[in-house]
């Protein structure tokens, strides 16, 4: 999704790079850009279920997702989203849509079998934070904005110092521009990066006050992570043989850079939130 | 392990860290008041044998002083080989403090007798009100205590009720930090 938003975010920036370099007035570059991100605001939801290949189910088709659904809502006091389920092992859930109105919340075939009903409520608690938040809404206006910065910063570049050259069409000038807008774009990504990771870290807390387990978050989020990190099935005794001689585990490399580019924080950083926040339900924080 | 040793390949048995154990004698006492959970009135020691004579004499006479202390706590012990070729010595008694130290017992005596390093763990039993088992399982190499709750089915566990006891035990017991060495023992019998 990161990706995918950097790209959508890049097409903006060349696009009006483009326009501005061919000279078209600012009003049209307004409009065309106010066009594509109606568009982007309509269709943005259905294009993405589209491509997960997700199809809305019934109370009949899906019974135990939607209970589960049904209770959270009541829960958080939402309306009701759509819900729909992509056939695939892989295990994910995501919510899309503007507003709570028009939402989608989808889950794969892979998290309903991975989970029990605990923490696939806590999975979809964090989903419907991300509704209530109105996250799609605000990723998708933190990155039109980030457009909007590369755009002004071309026009300031252009007719702040390009007036003798307006009107030889100077090749050089015009990849300049545009490299410049995309570098602005870059930089105002990397802070959206910053941005999508606090409101995961927030629809984590949302989930866990919604449900009020959020230990069954961590659970299933061991669980969908994969095998490290996670509670071990292993042994002790089937696992003390290398462990009592050498103690030596994997190093957790610092990952500090590519978590620059994630829009997820990392899972430990995660899991360490939620310990908190059990930790406070406790009263023993 | 330094590096030499790395370099030089020779293994070290981690030594035990005995110290901590007494901290759930401690900890009980919030068990029972905040938590609901009551000893189930049995406790464990694990440890790989040796089949040298030193080793066995020692876990024999250790054994006899446990028996021999049986009049005055209420402590009985037996022991049980598992599949894994590791030892069980079991103890049960009505008072969980002597457990405790009846397993401390055991532990100082294969240590003393520089066996220390063969120990594996030690397993406390409970269950709450709801009258479900779960144990605490004390790792002598680490230092920690984790907790294990199984579930139904074949080798299932409930890792929510266990991060769940984690956080409700909070600085009453030293817990294990890294959730990957929260080692299941299946198949217990106590």
């Amino acid at each position: 999704m990161g990706l995918t938003l950097f790209l959508l975010g890049l097409v903006y920036a060349v696009l009006v790079g483009a326009l501005v370099a061919a000279g078209t007035g600012a009003i049209t570059i307004a409009l065309i850009a106010g066009l594509l991100f109606v568009f982007q605001l309509f269709t943005s939801d259905k294009i993405a279920l589209l491509s997960m290949g997700a199809r809305e189910v019934s109370p009949a088709q899906a019974p135990r997702l939607h209970a589960i659904i049904d209770r959270l809502c009541v829960q958080a006091n939402l309306p009701k989203p759509r819900v729909a389920v992509a056939v695939t092992p892989m295990p994910n859930a995501f919510a899309v849509g503007r507003s709570p109105k028009a939402a989608t919340v989808c889950a794969t075939t892979g998290l309903l079998d991975l989970l029990g009903d605990a923490e696939l409520e806590g999975v979809l608690g964090h989903e419907l934070t991300h509704v209530q938040n109105r996250d799609v809404m605000v990723m998708t206006i933190a990155s039109f904005f980030a457009s909007i910065a590369a755009f002004i910063t071309q026009m300031g570049f252009w007719f702040g110092g390009a007036f003798d050259n307006r009107d030889q069409n100077n090749g050089p000038a015009f990849a300049v521009v545009i490299l410049v807008s995309a570098l602005v774009y870059v930089v105002s990504w990397l802070l959206l990066q910053t941005l999508s990771r606090y409101r995961e870290f927030a629809a984590d807390r949302g989930s866990a006050i919604l449900t009020g387990r959020p230990s069954a978050l961590i659970s299933a989020l061991l669980k969908i992570s994969g095998t490290m990190g996670q509670i071990p099935q292993r042994d002790l005794r089937a696992a003390s043989g290398e462990l009592a001689a050498f103690y030596i585990f994997p190093p957790r490399a610092k990952q500090s850079i590519s978590t620059l580019f994630s829009t997820h924080p990392p899972l430990e950083k995660r899991i360490a939130a939620l310990q908190r926040l059990e930790a406070q339900l406790q009263g023993t924080a | 392990m330094g590096l030499l040793d790395v370099i030089l390949g020779r293994r070290k048995l981690a030594p035990p860290a005995p110290d901590r154990l007494f901290a759930i004698s401690t900890a009980y006492v919030k068990f029972q008041t905040e938590l609901g959970l009551s000893s189930r009135g049995t406790a464990a020691i694990v440890f790989q044998p040796l089949s040298s004579a030193d080793f066995q004499s020692i876990v024999r006479d250790t054994e006899e002083v446990v028996r021999a202390t049986a009049s005055d706590s209420g402590v009985s012990v037996e022991t049980s080989d598992d599949s894994y070729g590791f030892r069980w010595l079991v103890l049960r008694g009505s008072d969980f403090d002597d457990l405790v130290v009846g397993i401390n017992a055991v532990s100082s005596s294969l240590e003393a007798g520089g066996y220390g390093e063969r120990l594996l763990c030690a397993v406390f039993a409970f269950e709450d009100e709801r009258k479900r088992v779960l144990y605490w399982i004390y790792n002598y190499k680490r230092g920690a205590f984790y907790p294990f709750v199984p579930a139904a089915g074949d080798q299932q566990r409930d890792n929510e009720r266990e991060l769940v006891l984690k956080a409700q035990v909070g600085a009453e017991l030293p817990v294990e930090a890294e959730l990957e060495r929260w080692f299941p023992l299946w198949g217990i019998p106590i």
